[in-house]
């Protein structure tokens, strides 16, 4: 890889007398767009003209940038920062995308303080009368729809309770799915059995996408490396794994999340659910048992179900459940025979992404020193969101990532890309890709794809510049042998969680020094973190029942009733300044735990979430949703001590 | 006697003073002398029920209360331990290890694997520094490296940013998404399409969507690895026919019919699951005489078009086209954007009802998150071309049809696939069974008379006349010839198997994937290459 030679020089902004423009880098790339449309490029390429194209770091931005078509209302924070920069801040991304926030207090860090005990959440039940009255209203829907028909049990749910509330699902959108995201408004006329697309588009503040560290972006050093990678490999690997769809790209990624978890080897799949459901038939089989928790995700449930192992399940993070259980499964062998196991799994996720809720590493560890089985952490939610280094849980844990045997993750989230990874020893990784469905018959990974992670992990990494002598470079090292885990540069030096050598990157990427010295990542992870725990907390200041750890940067708020959910959805939807959020009900959820979710990000600023938590308070008063004990704050002390509630060590 | 009343007096008290405290706290409770009224009344007529309803509550608790996770320890093979006992098994328990070391031949297998480094292509370079002849990657109609759809990509990259950050039913479900469900479904000539982000774990999806346990499914025996999943998952009821037999399909469907007639049994879901070209062998299914079938017996028929959607028909719709049967025919059509369209993912085509119905249950597509926008928009690029451009398709038969004739007359390669087939399965020819190790017994007269005779166990997956081959040496023979091909400058590659994981041993094969963006005088060059290679691997076998 190499550097750029100091390409966007910040002091070209300086300068300038800033006081007149309250603009930034993003402003003059958008003015430029805005010229270069006027002039009447309209389908040709958007090559702008160099008078304009101040800033090089703003590339060519895409269509929806700050000025978009039609801007309503420009004051309302979604397309300019409400808080008008500086002339001595420089941001180099689209505020739409990933927004502006210059306050240094508004960063925190996801760390777990050593030696203290993991506090399990405390589910707090609502009073009596929302949970009677929630049942009644799941029962007057079911009652109507028999009533509308008792022949066909089958899609009863779908038909006549889900299709109640389908405008809040599988909305169209386009765009960067980044801080906003632009929804293509629909309407239906036939009770959400079809829906006809108005035409129009809405911008809304996007708390609804996994963007944990705000990589999806069209502009930046990632997408440039992309474009990069296009321009050279096209689009497709055009095989399996171990026929001939095996790149050169592939074995440097795979050895960059290797180095990223800390583990020994690591193998990447194309799909973040094919991850799961086709390596888990690779490492059990009939005569093993899985121990698994109650609220694994389904990919987990499928490969489990493919692999033919037995199964057992265990009350959510329920560590002392976990353990009678052990105890019994481990004292009576496979059943009627009573052999003995030939191997325990126990597979847990890192964040669960209905719950908000993280796993017990440090008791889960504990329990496997003495019990002796297998552990298998899925980090799809967690990798990159948690830690000080986002490195997941094992990093928030502050325990040796070498601890645990695998390590599963997806790339779909935090790094803005597709597909997922195992890391484990490279006994157990050459093992898989032997012997899983995976090598032998799904496709490999995109290169575009491959390109993303690896930027993206390179910035969160940093990048340790080192210099490329002929025999160093990571193609020399294929040609020397064939085999398939290549270990890139054996620098003990940077150990686990170090930087990144710059030969683990492909010599044609570029990244600006804002990223190799790793203060975009330092900075995208200390602002997922503020943001997560502001969230949590203010919500529960504002009298909400939450579920999940405060570190989490998914929030589900419960809502309780399937009525309510939609109410909540679409009265964030059609605000002046509209909110996007996921609402989920049964069958993701138990029956009476319908609940709004919120996914926070990097890209998001306080004012975002200050936005969001007077709509929540709005919203949650109208319909009756704070029925959490405890004290609360009114709305704007809260925003007020923001930086004083997120540093607290305990949030009553 | 009076002493131990005494002693118990304080007792009685206690008891006597919390019921008085019971009764007035139930009777402050809302309701509650409607309750008390209803007991006194149904005790004074019938007291026998007042115990029945007892027991009937105390059973609904105990309902309410067990866990759904409940410990097993009720059954009757349970053996209960005390701590110790049980701290001593845990103890003395040693667990496998997790992952079984590599044998050397898995090892060699490992390092065999070519790395490709740059783009891949008809003439991709390999990491030893050679560019050889491309007969391998899935690249029919040459859009791997197209410039178009690179360029678009990069539009779209600009415009969408690479991933998508979601699951399609929670805003993930971008207009490019739609618009390439809709290029489909226009190619196709079906009502709709769904996108899944992985080809193989389309059809692993689509099945179980449908197909739910009682329900009947009627399958190949040569099926591929992800319909195999997908039956499995499904745990549905599974009769097997022939492969590529239809008229084992015929008997086989008769069978369950007058099956069904004579047990009375009710109408159930009936699928015929099968594919178009098949991923085992490059055999094709006859599709018009499947459809008369599947109208007859009235079943729904799946069929996988994962090799054949982009490599045969006229402009790649795929068998449809090329039988010019209506693609609505087919009820649930499954394709690989990753094959034919040479980008990423699958596609299930069908009707609204068929496609909507997996939009909430295909369980592949609700859990994952959809493509990225950019892979998606090289696949609507991909269409377009497809529909402008003809001409790739008859070249990509061209070449396919220049490689067959060098490789059909070699007297040490068995081709069992159709002419028209962009994937060529190579297989050794030995000269006899003869040869074969002694293990494997000649195939007994008798057996082969009887071919005609009795139709194999539709229940079994496995044939009656299993075909025989020593899959260890013929794999070991084809490896030889994959390397002398490389050596001589041509990639070719042998068909990757989980052998042992398959519902049936297959044969070993070489599969060639024939690429448009050769042209002729290469692929020629390259099949001559093979076939040389195959004559000196297996002529030396012979001697």
């Amino acid at each position: 890889m190499a550097i750029n030679p100091a390409s966007p020089t910040p002091s070209m902004f300086r300068k300038k007398p800033s006081s007149a423009m309250s603009t930034a880098a993003s402003y003059l790339s958008a003015v430029s767009k805005a010229d270069a449309r006027a002039r009447g490029l309209n389908g040709g390429s958007t090559t702008s003209t160099p008078a304009l194209s101040l800033s090089s770091s703003v590339t060519s931005s895409s269509e929806d940038t700050v000025l978009h078509e039609d801007i309503g209302d420009s004051a309302d924070g979604l397309y300019y920062p409400s808080v008008p920069p500086t002339s001595e801040q420089v941001f180099t991304t689209v505020h739409t995308e990933f927004g502006h926030c210059a306050n240094e207090s508004y960063r925190y860090t996801s760390r777990h303080t050593p030696g203290e005990p993991v506090k399990g959440v405390v589910e707090q039940d609502p009073p009596y009368y929302i949970l009677i009255t929630t049942y009644v209203s799941y029962l007057l829907v079911i009652c109507i729809g028999h009533l509308r028909d008792f022949i066909d049990f089958d899609s009863f749910y779908t038909r006549r309770l889900k299709s109640r509330i389908d405008d809040c699902f599988s909305h169209p959108v386009t765009g960067v799915p980044g801080r906003t995201i632009l929804l293509l408004d629909r309407y239906s006329t036939d009770h959400n059995v079809t829906f006809q697309p108005t035409g129009t588009r809405t911008r809304g503040l996007n708390i609804s996408s996994y963007n944990y560290l705000g990589f999806a972006q069209g502009d930046g050093p990632c997408a440039d490396a992309v474009e990069e990678s296009v321009a050279r490999y096209g689009v497709s690997a055009c095989s399996t794994r171990r026929e001939v769809g095996t790149l050169d790209l592939h074995l440097q990624a795979e050895a960059l999340v290797a180095r990223f978890m800390g583990m020994e080897s690591a193998l990447i799949s194309s799909m973040g659910f094919a991850t799961n459901s086709t390596i888990i038939p690779a490492l059990v089989s009939k005569g093993c048992l899985v121990i698994s928790d109650e609220f694994n995700h389904a990919s987990i449930r499928y490969g489990v179900r493919l692999s033919g192992a037995n199964v057992r399940m265990f009350k959510h993070n329920n560590m002392q459940a976990l353990e009678s259980l052990l105890r019994e499964v481990i004292s009576q062998g496979q059943p009627k025979t009573h052999r003995p196991w030939k191997k325990i799994l126990i597979i847990v996720e890192g964040l669960y992404s209905m719950e908000g809720t993280l796993v017990n590493l440090p008791a889960l560890l504990e329990l496997k020193k003495k019990y002796k089985f297998y552990l298998f952490v899925d980090e799809a939610h967690s990798v990159g969101a948690m830690g000080p280094h986002g490195r997941g849980v094992a990093d928030y844990f502050d325990v040796n990532p070498r601890s645990i045997d695998i390590l599963m993750g997806t790339f779909t989230k935090s790094f803005g890309a597709a597909g997922g990874y195992i890391a484990g020893n490279k006994a157990l990784i050459e093992r898989l890709r032997i012997s899983s469905h995976y090598s032998a018959y799904t496709e490999a990974m995109a290169p575009p794809v491959l390109t993303q992670v690896m930027a993206s992990m390179a910035s969160i990494m940093g990048v340790t510049i080192i210099p490329e002598t002929k025999n160093s470079s990571s193609l020399s090292l294929l040609h020397s042998s064939n085999a398939i885990p290549v270990p890139v540069t054996n620098l003990e030096a940077t150990a686990y969680p170090g930087t990144a050598p710059s030969t683990a990157l492909p010599n044609w990427v570029s990244l600006p020094p804002s990223l190799c010295d790793g203060s975009d990542g330092r900075m995208r992870l200390r602002r997922l973190a503020f943001n997560s725990r502001y969230l949590n907390r203010a919500l529960r200041k504002l009298g909400f029942i939450t579920y999940g750890h405060d570190d989490s940067p998914v929030v589900p708020l419960l809502v309780f009733h399937p009525g309510k959910m939609a109410v909540f959805s679409r009265m964030m939807r059609t605000r002046a300044i509209p909110i996007v959020i996921v609402v989920v009900a049964y069958p993701a959820t138990p029956l009476v735990t319908s609940r709004v979710r919120f996914c926070l990000s990097a890209s998001h600023t306080k004012e975002d979430i200050d936005l969001v938590l007077k709509a929540c308070d709005e919203i949650g008063e109208l319909l009756d949703l704070k029925q959490a004990v405890g004290e609360r704050w009114p709305l704007e002390e809260i925003t007020k001590r923001a930086v004083e509630l997120v540093s607290m060590k305990e949030c009553p | 006697m009076s002493a131990t009343t005494s002693s118990l007096e304080p007792l009685f008290t206690i008891l006597s003073y919390s019921y008085a405290t019971l009764e007035t706290n139930f009777y402050k409770l809302p309701g509650s002398s409607v309750v008390a009224r209803y007991v006194k009344s149904s005790h004074q007529n019938d007291p026998g029920r007042t115990l029945l309803e007892v027991f009937l509550i105390i059973f609904a608790i105990r309902t309410l209360l067990q866990s759904r996770t409940r410990a097993d320890n009720s059954g009757k093979h349970f053996i209960s331990f005390d701590e110790k006992e049980i701290d001593e098994l845990v103890d003395e328990w040693t667990p496998e290890p997790l992952a079984a070391e590599l044998s050397p031949k898995e090892q060699a297998e490992l390092a065999s694997i070519p790395v490709i480094v740059g783009p891949t292509g008809p003439k991709p370079k390999l990491s030893n520094g050679k560019t050889v002849l491309n007969l391998a990657s899935y690249n029919f109609t040459g859009l791997a490296g197209n410039e178009d759809i690179k360029q678009s990509g990069v539009e779209t990259l600009r415009k969408y940013g690479l991933g998508s950050c979601g699951p399609p039913g929670f805003y993930g479900n971008q207009d490019v998404h739609i618009q390439l469900e809709k290029d489909i479904a226009d190619f196709l000539g079906t009502e709709s399409a769904i996108l899944y982000s992985q080809a193989f774990s389309t059809i692993s999806s689509v099945i179980p969507a449908f197909c739910k346990r009682g329900d009947l499914i009627v399958a190949d025996r040569g099926v591929n690895f992800s319909i195999q999943k997908g039956l499995q998952i499904s745990r549905c009821t599974v009769r097997w026919y022939d492969h590529n037999d239809l008229n084992s399909l015929e008997q086989v469907l008769e069978a369950i019919e007058k099956e069904r007639q004579k047990k009375r049994s009710p109408l159930t879901r009936r699928f015929i699951v099968t594919e178009g070209i098949f991923d085992h062998d490059g055999a094709m299914s006859d599709l018009p005489k499947l459809i008369e079938l599947k109208l007859k017996f009235k079943y729904r028929l799946i069929l996988d078009e994962s090799i054949s959607f982009g490599s045969v028909g006229r402009t790649g719709r795929g068998l449809t086209e090329l039988y010019n049967v209506p693609a609505d025919q087919v009820d649930m059509l499954v394709g690989s954007v990753a094959n034919g369209l040479a980008s990423a993912g699958g596609f299930c085509a069908g009707t609204n009802i068929v496609v909507n119905h997996q939009r909430i249950n295909g369980t592949s597509f609700v859990f994952s998150a959809a493509m990225p926008a950019l892979l998606t928009v090289a696949a609507s690029e991909g269409i377009s071309i497809l529909r402008n451009t003809p001409s790739i398709l008859s070249t990509l038969q061209e070449n396919i049809r220049a490689v067959r004739v060098i490789l059909d007359r070699v007297d040490c390669i068995s081709i069992p696939s159709h002419p028209a087939s962009a994937t060529i399965h190579l297989h050794v020819k030995l000269p006899s069974p003869m040869h074969l190790s002694p293990r494997v017994p000649p195939p007994s007269p008798s057996l082969s008379s009887s071919s005609s005779g009795k139709p194999s166990n539709p229940l079994s997956p496995t044939p009656r006349e299993a075909p025989q081959f020593d899959a260890e040496l013929e794999e070991k023979l084809l490896q030889d010839v994959v390397e002398e091909a490389l050596a001589q400058g041509v990639l070719i590659t042998r068909a990757k198997r989980l052998r042992g994981q398959e519902l049936n041993d297959i044969r070993p094969s070489i599969r060639l994937a024939i690429s448009a963006a050769l042209n002729k005088k290469d692929c020629e060059k390259a099949a001559n290459v093979v076939k040389a290679a195959f004559v000196k691997i297996v002529g030396r076998q012979r001697r």
